[in-house]
């Protein structure tokens, strides 16, 4: 191999390292179960990896503005109790919105905390996780949330629906998906939260609005997390106060997988999507090479450190870190 | 010598409590996950009313949050502050022994409700109120069997099983229940496979959608709680093919039995969290008023099925 | 000790002191027991309650010191304790009568050193980002906890051991005792020696520590195997008496833990942290969690306040130093 190949290929695994695993990934899986590449398999894996993929989204933003989130999974039980307790009482029409604009304010009264007081985003998020899952239980009761009519409503369709043949959740991810990622790299916003995540000191200097910035971020987690339980809501039409539960560490695994720098400054809407994909097609592969679930949890520790060291070793040139 | 000191004076308490029957008795208990589902927390407001509603008896109410350690540090404290009797809903029916051990040392009686500890325990304990989940199984096996031979498929029915938390005693019960009884009703029915759904309806959607995915042919599902049981047949919709597959559960929920008048479902076992609360609460002042009871004080759990359900009211939680 | 010094590591110690009234008062008031809060065996049952999550809280400060966050804790709790009680259960062991007690502890204390030693490594050699390694193998080593038992429980009673571990010694628990001995160890450690000075001259910048000639990787691999090892000897202490451990439990310890030492004062962000503050943090909690249940809050309740006074506690620290630095500025 010449020199100027093997620099290529080093380059492409530096930029696309992940999309290179997920490739080989997906090549070797194929090989092991048949099944694995069948149409249904992989709109049946994305289907599922959609709620998680909403929420990654918006935590993308949130990781690049140079913060953390682990309110998500809180906060989506929250957004999916109060949706469908409204169904009943407020109609679908009222209670989307309702919902909406409840989980917003979550979303904002974390986004003054971290933007405008300046308070340590891991754990103002660790208190939301706790603070929420109490609103939650108090909004319900404790009590399992159904819709009492599962068969007269439309709102199923955000979970259950298909257009022109395919699932509507798929439909929603990619949408929001293609949407953020025009917000993150081509507005003016896009830039700032670059800015604040790469260096907050500097960009307070230079005139960028870093408490605004974060707060917005946060109010995206939050739409994010809205949308995630609305399609959560709608796909089991009932649900347990419990639902997100843990779901905050899958998320940040994803858009860690997707390269995302937890230093903030770096990270895209579409890679946090192939880390998305990449958690969702080896929880679904594994399982049909017959292993139990518990397996994934293992695979998933070594993709993120493979996946995150190959990632800094290329750009530092070296394999090994200069750690003495 | 000082432990057992105080030990006869808390028996002694406990006698002259029911020399005096008007005296009012502190009655401790400590639940396992209140508002992790709709079961736990119905009890906990039954059990609320309960002591409310009897002068004799203040209640004090506590939550392990799922949390073996947060479980053991109340039981402690409970010794502590010195109440009358312990009412336990066991996290892990191993764990707790110990700790269940010590009351027994301090002279605090300890009835455990819902959920039974392990065999090691039940020197240290007066008394277990709760459904009896071995039968439970066997009956759920029952009627799973019956409506395969109703239908004639039961020479070569393929099913899979939904258990509850793994170490959690009734999940245990339940599962031996049914695999025990099926062979004896329905031998040429196939168990493909068990997975644990934790009580979680998310979580056994998540396992039944794995299921279907790994096998073409399953012609039943017997979930450990109508929770788990509506989780799967939501998976099973969302594929196509609940239409082919018979849900049995056990705990009937109020969504278990609206998908039973939907003809989705086909049958539970009937058990209310309110009997299962009062049922305990008595067991503790029976014990405190000195009256013999047996050990295990079981109450009843009839089955319910799409055929009977008109019998039974529709369930609260 | 400085005056901003004093307001910092004061600052939890009043905490600690409102619950305390509070708990005592609204008691008197709402509990139905006739016992009240400030009892002196109470006081001793919440430190030995407080010694799970405080014996990881504490390793978890060096590690917080340095910069760094460790969120495997939890699984490698959990994973020792799995060691610990299976261990009982191997021929050999089973053969030796009580003597197998001491090496089961051996076998999951081991355990804890070598998980650490994983996380350490790759720390040191790949120079990802602790939380980035330890919320993979948070993951990892979970998934190892179900390997080993599959779902099911693993459990081994043993009376003697739990007679030990029921032990009051001059009044205190056995538990009791592992914590405060762990506390004056690492007190030691991070007051006494190179090792302690060097934790912090790292947190508070790095490369001046690289120039001065501290070797930051083995530093590191210590503190994980520290931390590990803590994690591991806090599964000995409770499992001995508990005797049985779910694959799930210890999930959120982690989060209990980093809790208890942000509200003791350590900066997230490295350099400064103290073990007697992280004490005072984890007496905290489980003084709230305690007096809680004391008063007869509902679980929704227990859930808002803990998660609004770590807010609160954070804001309120935050506004001290403020002013502290403010005052010394003057």
């Amino acid at each position: 191999m010449s020199a100027m190949t093997r620099q290529g290929v080093a380059k492409l695994l530096a930029r696309q390292g992940i999309l290179v695993a997920f490739v080989l990934f997906m090549v070797v899986f194929a090989i092991a179960n048949q099944r694995f590449l069948a149409i249904d398999n992989i709109s049946g894996v994305i289907r599922s990896s959609a709620i998680l993929g909403v929420m990654a989204l918006g935590v993308t933003f949130v990781v690049i503005g140079g913060n953390l989130d682990l309110s998500v999974g809180s906060m989506m039980s929250f957004s999916t109790i109060v949706v469908l307790d409204l169904h009943d009482k407020l109609g679908p029409t009222l209670a989307i919105p309702a919902m909406f604009g409840l989980t917003l304010l979550l979303g904002a009264f974390i986004g003054v905390l971290v933007g405008y007081l300046k308070l340590n985003s891991l754990i103002v998020t660790l208190g939301m996780l706790s603070a929420i899952h109490g609103l939650t239980l108090t909004w319900s009761g404790g009590k399992n949330m159904d819709i009492a009519d599962k068969e007269a409503t439309w709102f199923s369709v955000f979970g259950q629906g298909d257009i022109v043949g395919i699932p509507v959740p798929i439909l929603i991810f990619a949408l929001l998906a293609g949407a953020l990622s025009l917000v993150l790299g081509r507005t003016p916003f896009g830039r700032k939260v670059y800015a604040v995540g790469g260096n907050g000191v500097a960009a307070t200097f230079s005139g960028v609005p870093r408490a605004r910035v974060v707060f917005f971020t946060y109010l995206i987690s939050a739409f994010c997390v809205a949308t995630a339980g609305l399609i959560q809501a709608s796909r089991s039409l009932g649900s347990q106060n419990t639902v997100g539960q843990g779901m905050e560490l899958e998320v940040l695994a994803a858009v860690i997988l997707g390269g995302a720098s937890l230093l903030g400054g770096s990270g895209t809407v579409f890679k946090t999507v192939i880390g998305v994909l990449i958690l969702g097609f080896i929880q679904n592969g594994l399982l049909l090479v017959g292993l139990e679930f518990y397996a994934q949890y293992i695979v998933t520790w070594i993709i993120i450190i493979l996946a995150v060291w190959l990632d800094i070793a290329a750009k530092r040139g070296r394999l090994w870190s200069s750690i003495a | 010598m000082k432990r057992t000191i105080k030990a006869m004076l808390a028996c002694s308490a406990a006698m002259l409590g029911t020399a005096a029957a008007a005296e009012t008795m502190t009655i401790g208990i400590t639940q396992n996950n209140v508002g992790v589902d709709s079961y736990q927390t119905t009890y906990e407001k039954a059990f609320i009313e309960a002591a409310d509603a009897n002068p004799d008896v203040e209640a004090v109410v506590l939550d392990a949050g799922g949390d073996v350690a947060r479980q053991i540090a109340q039981i402690e404290d409970l010794i502590q502050q010195e109440v009358d009797a312990i009412i336990i809903w066991p996290t892990n029916g191993e764990a707790v022994i110990p700790a269940v051990r010590k009351a027994k040392q301090a002279g605090i009686p300890v009835v455990i409700t819902n959920s039974n500890i392990a065999e090691q325990g039940f020197d240290f304990v007066s008394s277990f109120s709760g459904p009896d989940n071995i039968t439970q199984g066997a009956r759920a096996a029952e009627i799973m069997c019956d409506k395969f031979k109703e239908m004639g498929t039961d020479t070569e029915a393929q099913i899979v099983q939904i258990s509850g938390q793994p170490g959690y005693t009734t999940a245990i019960e339940r599962a031996k229940g049914f695999e025990d009884r099926l062979p004896e009703v329905c031998p040429d029915v196939t168990l493909l496979e068990s997975q644990p759904g934790d009580w979680n309806r998310e979580k056994s959607q998540q396992v039944m959608e794995a299921f279907l995915v790994k096998y073409d042919d399953i012609d039943g599902v017997y979930a450990g709680d109508d929770n788990m049981g509506v989780g799967a047949l939501n998976a099973a919709k969302a594929a196509g093919r609940a239409g082919d597959i018979i849900f049995v559960g056990a705990t009937n929920f109020s969504v278990g039995y609206e998908a039973m008048e939907a003809g989705e479902y086909w049958g539970s076992i009937y058990q209310s969290p309110v009997d299962d609360a009062k049922a305990a609460l008595q067991t503790a002042i029976d014990i405190l008023g000195g009256k013999e009871l047996p050990f295990l004080n079981y109450f009843d759990t009839p089955k319910i099925t799409q055929d009977n359900m008109a019998e039974f009211d529709k369930p609260v939680f | 000790m400085t005056k901003e010094n004093l307001i910092k590591q004061g600052a939890i110690w009043a905490f600690i002191a409102v619950e305390l009234i509070f708990f005592t008062v609204m008691g008197d008031i709402l509990s139905v027991t006739s016992k009240s809060f400030m009892d002196f065996e109470n006081m001793l049952l919440l430190l030995k309650q407080s010694a799970p999550i405080g014996i990881i809280a504490l390793g978890m400060t060096i590690i917080m010191v340095n910069g760094n966050i460790d969120l495997s804790v939890g699984a490698t709790f959990a994973l020792s304790a799995v060691v610990l009680l299976d261990s009982f259960s191997w021929p050999f062991m089973a053969a030796i009568g009580d003597w197998a007690i001491p090496l089961a502890w051996f076998f999951a204390l081991a355990t804890g050193l070598i998980l650490g030693a994983i996380n350490g490594l790759i720390v040191w050699k790949t120079g990802v980002d602790a939380f980035i390694v330890t919320l993979g193998s948070m993951l990892g080593y979970r998934g190892l906890v179900f390997m080993y038992n599959g779902e099911q429980p693993t459990s081994h009673l043993n009376w003697t051991l739990v007679d030990f571990a029921e032990l009051q010694f001059l009044g205190l628990h056995t538990a009791t005792w592992f914590l405060l001995l762990t506390a004056l160890g690492l007190w030691l450690l991070m007051t006494r020696t190179v090792h302690g000075r060097n934790a912090y001259a790292i947190g508070n910048n790095r490369e001046a520590a690289v120039n001065a000639g501290i070797r930051v990787g083995p530093h590191f691999l210590i503190n994980f195997m520290l931390i590990g090892f803590l994690a591991a000897l806090s599964a000995v202490v409770f499992y001995s008496e508990s005797g049985s451990v779910n694959p799930n439990d210890g999930t959120l310890y982690e989060l209990w833990a980093i809790t208890a030492v942000v509200l003791g004062g350590t900066k997230l962000t490295g350099g400064y942290g103290s073990i007697v503050s992280t004490l005072g943090g984890v007496i905290a909690i489980q003084l709230l969690r305690k007096g809680l249940g004391h008063i007869g809050a509902d679980t929704e309740t227990v859930n808002l306040v803990i998660g609004l006074i770590l807010i609160t506690v954070l804001f309120l620290d935050r506004q001290l130093n403020r002013q502290g630095k403010e005052e010394l500025k003057t």
